[in-house]
């Protein structure tokens, strides 16, 4: 079996004031991982310690105490930042060149032969829709710009692991919807990529496994299949509701939602034919019966709300 | 172990083109020049008045004059060493362009060795400048050198390397500000510590001897008196020996930087 592409085992890092002795944990036992080829979201709310965890993957912090690895080494190790594309939370550049300059000063520094350097910049610039301003000073470019350049460095050498955070930050939504495709492009080639994001929606659409993370400590790790099919309810959409029959099924623990012109009503499964039959004998007509699909933002959010981390 | 020497090149060439256009150094600079032209005006003046009466008491004037004007260029350019040094790791730091150049195939210690290259090639460029300046005052003075050009670019531009490695080492642990402030405290000390030398306890001397760089070894002046511009007698053997403590000053500091370095954290906490 091929070695994961990440791997986080028991990971703790604990921060210490320099004077003072504040101890402030960040991350506390955090175990995950990646496999190869997969499109991996690492979820979490401002403070979760999603970025604190990609420091620790880039080898930029060390752990407290922990095993973490990529392909199978210590992060930082040349051999896996080889097969590594990195975008930062806030990408940073040098303001004085133009992005065709800084692509080729991340290139040597990669230090892959490539047969045609220029051609494969001026691919990549294409990509990320950058052609045309590539004689601009990046000190000039909006939020965006920066954040395609970021995406389109992180691109470079033909990376095997896209470690991502907040691609799709300070992004139109056709720009967005871009680099949604691109990630997808990317997982079709069979690369393993592992991101961060607090647009869940896009999340949803992208990713094949989450993990969520929140105040430092694991909340649930799993398939997006698995995220997803928490719901055990239906959604029964009517005309009209009267008052006398809403109190009886709320009785079967149904919730209503009244609408201008129709009615939502949520039950759970097995109660879906007894309300149905109830419906129909007092007058309403029922419009839809759906079997209810909880969204990644819902499942996300009742697990932070839940308080996963203690 | 693969050394990546394209990526230390790489560093190197873009920490030194960074310096161009860095706008404290070019301040400095200016601000250097300015001095410079200043004090060269006065020189002009003593050589303009100068006639066969006062000839000799001119000389000592102009001589004087040549003689503070090179003590101030070695002193802005250990200055001005220690600090590109300093903010040529500390910019990157605080500005977070390190995270996106350390997420390559790039060794800590390649890295603060670019950088390292980086202010050499700076103060290289510094040290051939002041070369001519020196050649002109000289001129200026009525002299001309008689020593091995060799002597006037190695001695300084190894005398910068060790502020540099201090400036690197004080700059992975603190904020650059503070390193300048404990560079100029050093640089004093160093001054007081080689005209007193001889006034304190051996039991003292031996710790400061090895603690504080001391620069005035790896000085020109050692060999080169001003007033007359000549090389006095000075064997291969000490200018080895000279050259070698310098040199392995700022090697042991480099190290302890890529020793501190290694082991600090590269994000924002």
């Amino acid at each position: 079996m091929a070695t994961p592409a990440i791997e986080f085992y028991g990971v703790n890092k604990i921060f210490q004031r320099r004077f003072g002795g504040v101890q402030i944990t960040a991350l506390s036992n955090i175990s995950f991982e990646v496999a190869r080829g997969e499109v991996c979201a690492f979820l979490g709310p401002n403070g979760a310690g999603k970025t604190t965890s990609m420091n620790i993957l880039m080898g930029f912090i060390y752990a407290s105490s922990g095993r973490s690895r990529v392909f199978g080494y210590q992060p930082g190790d040349v051999r896996a930042k080889e097969r590594i594309g990195f975008l930062p939370e806030n990408f940073a550049f040098y303001r004085y060149l133009n992005a065709e300059k800084l692509l080729q000063f991340h290139l040597r520094l990669s230090g892959r032969q490539m047969p045609d350097p220029a051609a494969l910049i001026a691919d990549l610039l294409v990509k990320v829709k950058l052609d045309t301003y590539k004689g601009l000073k990046i000190g000039k470019y909006s939020r965006g710009m920066v954040q395609r350049l970021g995406i389109a460095q992180a691109l470079l050498g033909d990376p095997e692991l896209l470690v991502l955070d907040e691609p799709t930050s300070g992004l139109d939504p056709a720009g967005r919807k871009e680099v949604r495709d691109l990630i997808l492009a990317l997982k079709a080639e069979g690369k393993t990529i592992f991101l961060s994001s607090h647009i869940l929606s896009e999340v949803e659409q992208i990713c094949d496994r989450v993990i969520i993370i929140d105040r430092g400590h694991m909340v649930r790790t799993g398939t997006m299949r698995e995220m997803l099919a928490e719901d055990n309810r239906v959604e029964i959409i009517v005309d009209q509701l009267p008052e006398e029959l809403e109190q009886t099924i709320k009785e079967l623990g149904a919730s209503v939602e009244r609408e201008p012109h129709r009615v939502r009503i949520a039950v759970e499964i097995a109660h879906k034919r007894a309300l149905a039959e109830m419906l129909w004998a007092g007058g309403c007509d029922v419009i839809s019966l759906t079997p209810m699909k909880s969204s990644l933002e819902d499942t996300f959010l009742k697990l932070v709300a839940e308080g996963g981390a203690p | 172990m693969k050394v990546g020497v394209t990526a230390i090149r790489t560093i190197a060439l873009s920490t030194f083109g960074s310096f161009l256009r860095n706008k404290v150094i070019l301040l400095f600079c200016s601000l250097f020049v300015c001095i410079v032209l200043l004090m060269i005006s006065p020189l002009l003046t003593f050589k303009s008045m100068t006639n066969a009466a006062n000839a000799h008491q001119m000389q000592g004037f102009i001589l004087n004059e040549v003689a503070e004007l090179m003590a101030m260029v070695s002193g802005f350019g250990s200055l001005l060493a220690a600090w590109a040094a300093a903010d040529s790791v500390a910019a990157e730091m605080k500005s977070g362009t390190i995270l996106a150049v350390m997420a390559r195939p790039l060794r800590r210690w390649e890295f603060l060795a670019g950088k390292y290259l980086g202010v050499l090639l700076l103060m290289a460029v510094y040290v051939v400048a002041m070369l001519g300046l020196t050649f002109l005052l000289a001129w200026l003075g009525g002299q001309s050198y008689h020593t091995s050009l060799w002597t006037l670019l190695v001695y300084p531009l190894v005398r910068y390397s060790i502020w540099a490695a201090i400036s690197m080492l004080l700059v992975t642990v603190l904020h650059p500000i503070l390193v300048m402030g404990i560079i100029v405290i050093f640089m004093t000390l160093s001054e007081v510590f080689a005209s007193t030398s001889s006034h304190i306890p051996p039991w003292l001397r031996t710790p400061v001897h090895v603690i504080l760089p001391l620069t005035n070894l790896v000085s020109e002046e050692r060999f080169l008196v001003i007033t007359k511009a000549s090389l006095k007698p000075f064997p291969w053997t000490n200018h080895l020996t000279a050259l070698a403590y310098g040199l392995d000053y700022a090697l042991a500091c480099f190290l302890l930087a890529v020793f501190v370095f290694q082991r600090r954290s590269l994000a924002r906490d």
